[in-house]
């Protein structure tokens, strides 16, 4: 990698000012330092994002629940109690890499980590994604790749946490310039549907501070299918919350994650499904909406079977 | 004729490697551990580009980088590439980043040619040729006999089929590489590989010095399936880093670079008919099959074995065969002897097509075997592990388990040769009863270094921790290659020989008639001074060749997932007499590992419009973890009478195989191409949208 300054700032205001001439945020180091040993990224400075303060902890308040951005993944993984409320997203940590990773990785880097196209990830590969002509995916090698997308580049979204927290209708709130905002799960990703470029409609300042996620009494539930059994990427992922009265659903989502370079929703999907007693023909029709629009490539139209299969049983799971 | 002893004490024993507590507390010094005073990093420029006339390579900038002490180019003059990642420079200086910085300032000037690295296209008369003086086809070796045509005519009963197997990578936990220290009076290198003989005469004729003048280390090594025989380009680059920078220079790959260039097991597309009577007796075998092994046909590795070709119709006997088998060179790293070269290859398409030819018969699989196989040995592992598995409850008809998640059940068989001769050795016992075995095999991870212990142990009626085991060094007697499952049918007769004569002399020097065991002490006491050395060597009687080994394999298939789960393997395997019961199962288990991460996961994948392999890591080049890994059993024949001939490769051949039929038994159709990724089993389902597709 390219030399660069390593700063520890211990407020926000000093962080992003720090970030401001194309720095880059630091906190497990598991993404950027991957850019930076491929010479993907070159940042001039990594600001050390791990000692500001308030970004460290699990806490639950009247309806809600906050995550820092430097919790770690193990840490969501092994507490207990957001096992018991939010069990999509303790499975969802829990298939995130591997217990070394998630040790490290935190809840900031997962949602903010780039693409893991392997056309982007490779040195000698200026693609689309990096700023190049092409999306050499499109054509090529694209197993791994979107089923959907707003634009020539079809990596997809990789975050675990993103497609559990999209269906647990979760907030991030984001320093931005002077202010901190609170952004959907869909607004956190809107940029990347529509710019290749972009992994994320964060700005290079812009700043995770923490997660907050509603306590509504809504089960949940997350599945992913990878080629390994543990230590892989998901194939797909999918992500289900509702109210659950009997079997009937009610505020339901359904997100499926590796498939777009959002997390995947599909409104009509969720009216279809509100207030319906769950059975096989429902969770079928259900998927049969969601995955109407996906338009396969030569390598990846087996992640529509995946897919419809894994909506099925997350669904499933919700009233089970 | 000398004999293994009727009462063995030791020999057949589990007996823990003696080296286990250095390698756990990190004490033992692994070759890319090795740090020699004033060593350097050494690392290595690559093409970007898979094919290209390179002119010039200026290496002015390079060498001014702070730190850097050497830049050399792989050759003089123009040249041309033939594949992204081909050596193109090295660089040497006193840090892993000067390295780095040195290699982003290298200048190089080239014209990119065309280039192929798929191999349908690469078949295509028009595709860009890789050689410019050969089609990239090359001439198929033909094999006939009888009158195919007739048999299959007259045949009950003919199936066909279309299998393919991806390029598999070497991927040793300790990557390629060397440490070289090149001067004047000599040159030592630190080696990570399977033969420190066949490195050093590498070394010699690459730096152009008597052989003499160079030694070879390997005291400990992180494995090699068959890729590091020779010093390598890399190894030869460190020596001349070396010599230019008068230093040591240690240069161990990187993983990406692991990916490139030094081997992998090559591709094959193998189009199988097979014919049968009505009794199931096979009466005509019929292939067309071709497969790359990259640039070459592994020729210039080695030991041999890393071309594109496999035996057909492997196991079996078939009267009437016709085998045409090719191969297409492609822009790509050129094959190696790969674990058993040839065979997880040759065992997955045969024994796919007699599942195949056992479903249109209505017969049992393993009868189907039975009815087929010559090998009295696997006849009756066959009946062994049939009985065990509880084949005759598990094996239903294909496709039949109930419920969205099918079981399925398959077998395969293996064949080896394994074998080996040639070794020598020295035993010096020392008047204080300790003793040094001391011999020039190499340890590549499979318990060399224990069984020499225990050969020596049993002679002298000892403990195995109570021999000091000197290897990987090519100052002491001379040992072949690791390779071929040779070194425990190579090595342990001339330790036998060595020991015996060693305690013939100590008998006869002290006037004691047994001096083993309890006598030791007090036997080696009366040497006075002096120590007594013996030598030996490799003796007629006490080994042999021809390994069999069957497996079956039991797996659950998620069927609107395609995930693929292993629950069990059972392998029965013969290896002569056993030596290391432990080690001899631990061989067993790490080669059903390897096998199933061919049949499952691995695969490298090249770019078609850049050139490149899109998976040099572990990230998405993907090996079996620990949760991946099934119940494996492991039934050993012991077979004394046969002394001693290696297990190192049969394990890994026949597990593909088995696990391909246990998924097809799952599923009721074929998945007939290597690795079964869940995308190739909803495929072979029939589940998969095409593109363009609507929902």
């Amino acid at each position: 990698m390219n030399p660069f300054q390593y700063v520890s700032p211990r407020t926000v205001d000093r962080a992003v000012s720090l970030a401001a001439d194309r720095g880059r945020f630091f906190a497990g180091g598991i993404d950027v330092l991957g850019e930076m040993k491929e010479y993907i990224a070159s940042p001039p400075v990594l600001v050390n994002v791990k000692d500001l303060p308030a970004t460290r902890d699990i806490t639950m308040g009247k309806g809600s629940w906050t995550i820092g951005a430097n919790v770690t993944i193990s840490e969501i993984e092994q507490h207990a109690e957001l096992k018991r409320v939010f069990p999509s997203l303790q499975q969802a940590a829990a298939e995130v890499g591997s217990p070394q990773i998630r040790n490290v990785a935190t809840v900031g880097g997962n949602l903010a980590q780039h693409s893991r196209c392997w056309y982007y990830r490779h040195r000698d590969i200026h693609c689309l994604k990096k700023g190049g002509g092409t999306c050499y995916a499109q054509d090529g090698e694209n197993k791994y790749h979107s089923l959907f997308s707003g634009n020539p580049c079809i990596s997809p979204v990789v975050s675990n946490l993103a497609i559990a927290l999209a269906a647990l209708d979760a907030k991030v709130a984001v320093r931005r310039g002077k202010e901190e905002v609170k952004l959907t799960i869909p607004e956190l990703y809107a940029k990347a549907w529509e710019n290749p470029e972009a992994h994320h409609s964060l700005g290079p300042t812009d700043l995770i501070l923490r997660v907050q996620v509603p306590d509504d009494g809504r089960r949940s539930a997350y599945m992913q299918i990878s080629e390994k059994a543990n230590f892989d990427w998901a194939l797909v992922s999918c992500a289900a919350a509702a109210k659950v009265d009997g079997k009937k659903l009610g505020k339901v989502r359904v997100v499926l994650g590796a498939v777009a370079p959002i997390p995947y929703q599909v409104q009509a999907a969720h009216e279809f499904l509100e207030g319906k007693e769950l059975n096989d023909d429902v969770a079928t029709h259900a998927s049969e909406i969601i995955l109407k629009d996906a338009s396969p490539l030569a390598h990846n139209g087996y992640k529509v079977p995946i897919a419809a299969a894994l909506i099925r049983r997350t669904l499933r799971q919700l009233v089970g | 004729m000398p004999s293994w002893p009727e009462k063995r004490d030791v020999i057949g024993q589990r007996v823990q490697r003696i080296d286990a507590p250095a390698k756990v507390t990190g004490a033992a010094k692994y070759s890319s551990d090795v740090q020699p005073d004033g060593w350097l990093y050494g690392m290595i420029y690559r093409s970007r580009w898979p094919a290209a006339h390179v002119t010039r390579i200026n290496l002015d900038k390079a060498q001014q980088v702070p730190g850097i002490k050497a830049a050399v180019a792989e050759r003089k003059g123009e040249r041309t590439i033939r594949f992204y990642g081909e050596e193109l420079a090295g660089v040497a200086g006193t840090s892993k980043q000067a390295c780095l910085d040195a290699l982003r300032v290298i200048e190089v000037e080239a014209t990119p040619l065309p280039f192929v690295v798929r191999e349908e296209a690469a078949k295509n008369p028009d595709a860009p040729r890789v050689w410019p003086e050969a089609p990239n086809l090359g001439e198929a070796n033909v094999k006939e006999k009888g009158d195919v045509d007739k048999a299959f005519a007259g045949a009950a009963a003919v199936v066909e089929g279309f299998f393919t197997t991806p390029v598999q990578l070497h991927q040793p936990l300790e990557t390629h590489g060397n440490t070289v220290s090149a001067t004047d009076d000599g040159v030592t290198c630190w080696a990570s590989t399977q033969g420190i003989f066949s490195v050093r005469e590498g070394l010699a004729s690459y730096l152009n010095v008597s052989q003499e003048k160079v030694r070879v280390l390997t005291e400990y090594m992180g494995g090699g399936f068959g890729a590091k025989f020779g010093p390598g380009t890399e190894g030869g680059l460190a020596a001349r880093l070396s010599q230019a920078a008068g230093a040591p220079v240690k240069l161990m790959l990187a993983r990406f670079d692991q990916s490139l260039a030094v081997g992998n097991r090559p591709s094959s597309f193998q189009r199988i008919r097979l014919g049968a009577d009505a009794d199931g007796k096979l009466v005509a075998f019929d292939m067309d099959a071709f497969g790359t092994a990259g640039i070459g046909a592994g020729t210039s590795s080695a030991g041999g074995g890393g071309g594109a070709g496999f035996p057909a119709p492997y196991i079996y006997t078939v009267p009437n065969i016709c085998v045409k088998q090719a191969h297409v060179a492609v822009n790509a790293g050129e094959g190696r002897a790969f674990r058993a070269p040839g065979h997880p290859v040759a065992s997955f398409g045969m024994e796919s097509i007699m599942d195949e030819l056992a479903v249109k018969l209505k017969m049992d699989p393993v009868e189907l075997r039975l009815k087929n196989d010559p090998s009295k040995v696997r006849q009756k592992e066959y009946a062994i592990g049939a009985e065990r598995f509880g084949w005759r409850q598990k094996y239903k008809p294909p496709g039949s388990s109930p419920g969205p998640v099918k079981v399925g059940v398959g077998c395969a068989g293996a064949t080896w040769g394994g074998g080996g001769r040639g070794t020598q050795a020295e035993a010096q016992i020392n008047p204080d009863g300790s003793v040094e075995v001391r011999c020039g095999t190499q340890d590549l991870g499979t318990g060399t270094r224990t069984l020499v212990a225990m050969v020596a142990a049993e002679v002298f009626g000892l403990k195995p921790e109570q021999i000091t085991v000197k290897i990987g060094d090519t100052r002491f007697p001379p040992s072949g290659g690791s390779g071929g499952s040779t070194t425990a049918a190579s090595v342990c007769p001339a330790i036998m020989d060595t020991c015996t004569n060693a305690l013939q002399d100590l008998q006869q020097k002290t006037g004691i008639a047994d001096a083993r065991g309890a006598n030791w002490a007090g036997a080696c006491k009366k040497l006075g001074v002096n120590p007594l050395t013996a030598h030996g060597r490799w003796q007629e009687g006490l080994s042999s060749s021809g390994a069999g080994g069957v497996q079956f394999a039991e797996v659950e298939v998620d069927t609107e997932t395609g995930f693929v789960k292993v629950r069990k393997i059972l392998c029965v395997q013969d290896c002569g007499l056993i030596v290391n019961k432990l080690t001899c199962e631990t061989q067993v288990n790490g080669g059903v590992i390897m096998g199933m991460g061919y049949a499952l996961y691995e695969e490298r994948v090249m770019d078609p419009a850049t050139g490149v392999v899109l998976n040099p890591n572990f990230e998405t080049y993907k090996l079996p973890n620990f949760a991946d890994v099934p119940e494996i059993e492991v039934i050993l024949m012991d077979m004394p009478e046969r002394g001693v001939i290696g297990v190192g490769e049969p394990a890994t051949i026949p597990t593909a195989g088995a696990i391909a039929n246990a998924v097809a038994n799952a599923l009721g159709v074929r998945v007939s191409s290597l690795p079964m990724t869940p995308a190739r089993v909803l495929a072979a389902l029939g589940k998969v949208k095409k593109p363009g597709a609507s929902a």
